[in-house]
């Protein structure tokens, strides 16, 4: 017996406004012409429900992209999910809003890039921090959960006070503070975006202050730099255990970025029930339990509580899916990080996100 | 991190909320999780309302928990919570 997944995250759509460098978006994104319909998005939030599933976050690229996005979030309400809406905020109108929350969103997570508008447009590659700004004040007047997620890196890590102050005057309920994860764009970029461990050491007391300082007021979550650490990540809480993805077009993921680990098919909403898929489909199947693993995966006690990393991660670096993963100080690969971790400033352009057609 | 006092008045804070399924525990749904509502956790979050004082509340748990210490009542119904509000789950007015 399988436990159910906890959470669905449905990337509704790859079109985004915005073109971060670090988007978790996959390099080769899915078209418009490809996306589920309302009513296939419906029978999965039902299927989802059924299956376990408490929490449906609808994501992207930019859910408001999509013009049915009142109907999904009326479809997962009605289908008992807890809804949180992940965006931009670009598309949110006083209209927009008014119906999303009437259809029963629960929590809104709004993106930030900086806390200075020209650093933060730089990010993204295009002018919408100012927006962005004057939208927080128009979310606070309703009754949803408040989140502001601000990804940092080598080039706003420094500015971590500005950005816990910046959040206190939104009145935000939480704050997500989450280091660059690198994977597909944020990949192309590392170089540029990896923090040194100077920066790292001075932001971790300055999250701690205020984490003590606004407690009962303000959440704060801070999302570690892997590759600065002892030990890997559980990624996703472990393949296929909490966490069930599904992308534009239908095929369902462990996580966003797995679709880069070949010899992996990944099986369509449209062609089988959700419940096959969680259960029964040798991907997801694929990394369950420990049979996969190498050493020192295989014989360390700490692969119950990491997984040994995130295969993704394994895949990329060290070009193996069932290796140890490379943030490990155990791994064999461990070098590829430390070697990431050496280099200087890295070449002179960004490379930015391209929205599908 | 605070205690509350017999005038504080917690509510659930905004997107938090009691999802009842029928035949299976309560659930008090928060962003990014949830908390399994047994017992006593459920009849201290069912009076929630951000009506009741915390002296109120603490009343009517003692009450319907008349075998119980009512001091212990008291105690338990404090350190929830503190450590609800410690989570931003509730807020104290």
């Amino acid at each position: 017996m399988i436990p159910g997944p906890q959470s669905l995250i449905a990337e509704v759509t790859h079109r985004c406004p915005l073109h971060c460098v670090y988007c978790s978006n996959p390099l080769e994104m899915e078209s418009r012409q490809a996306e589920l319909s309302t009513q296939v998005w419906s029978r999965v939030f039902e299927e989802a429900a059924e299956l376990g599933v408490l929490h449906l976050h609808l994501t992207g690229g930019e859910p408001l992209a999509r013009h049915d996005l009142t109907g999904l979030a009326a479809a997962g309400h009605g289908a008992g999910l807890y809804l949180n809406l992940i965006t931009s905020g670009l598309g949110l109108t006083p209209q927009r809003i008014d119906e999303l929350v009437g259809a029963g969103l629960d929590h809104l997570q709004l993106s930030l890039q900086d806390s200075e508008a020209g650093a933060a447009d730089e990010i993204a590659g295009t002018r919408a921090h100012a927006r962005k700004i004057a939208l927080a004040g128009l979310i606070r007047r309703y009754p949803l959960a408040f989140t502001l997620n601000v990804v940092v890196h080598r080039r706003n890590l420094d500015r971590l006070p500005d950005i816990l102050a910046l959040a206190e005057e939104l009145q935000v309920d939480r704050l997500e503070i989450a280091n660059v994860q690198y994977y597909g764009w944020a990949l192309q970029n590392r170089d540029r975006l990896m923090p040194t461990r100077e920066q790292l050491e001075r932001s971790l007391p300055i999250v701690r202050e205020a984490q003590e300082r606004l407690a009962g007021r303000m959440r704060i979550e801070f999302v570690a730099p892997d590759y600065y650490a002892r030990y890997p990540k559980a990624c996703m809480g472990g393949w296929g255990r909490n966490v069930i993805l599904v992308n534009p077009r239908g095929e369902a993921l462990p996580c966003h970025a797995a679709k880069v680990i070949p010899g992996l098919c990944f099986t369509n909403v449209e062609e089988r029930p959700l419940r096959w898929i969680w259960e029964e489909s040798p991907a997801f199947n694929r990394f369950r339990g420990e049979e996969w693993m190498q050493e020192p995966c295989r014989s360390c006690d700490r692969r119950h509580l990491d997984f040994g990393g995130c295969r993704c991660q394994a895949l990329l670096l060290a070009g193996d899916a069932t290796a140890t993963d490379p943030a490990c100080s155990l791994a064999p690969g461990r070098g590829l990080v430390d070697a990431a971790l050496g280099r200087a400033e890295g070449p002179a352009e960004w490379v930015y996100r391209i929205d599908p057609i | 991190m605070s205690r509350p006092t017999p005038h504080t008045v917690p509510r659930l804070a905004p997107g938090c909320r009691v999802a009842d399924n029928p035949g299976q525990p309560a659930l008090l749904l928060v962003p990014e999780g949830a908390l399994k509502l047994t017992g006593s956790s459920l009849s201290i979050v069912s009076r929630i309302d951000g009506v009741r004082t915390f002296a109120q509340i603490v009343e009517q748990l003692q009450a319907e928990f008349a075998g119980m210490d009512p001091a212990a009542i008291e105690e338990q119904t404090a350190a929830f919570l503190e450590k609800l509000s410690a989570r931003s789950v509730v807020r104290f007015a």
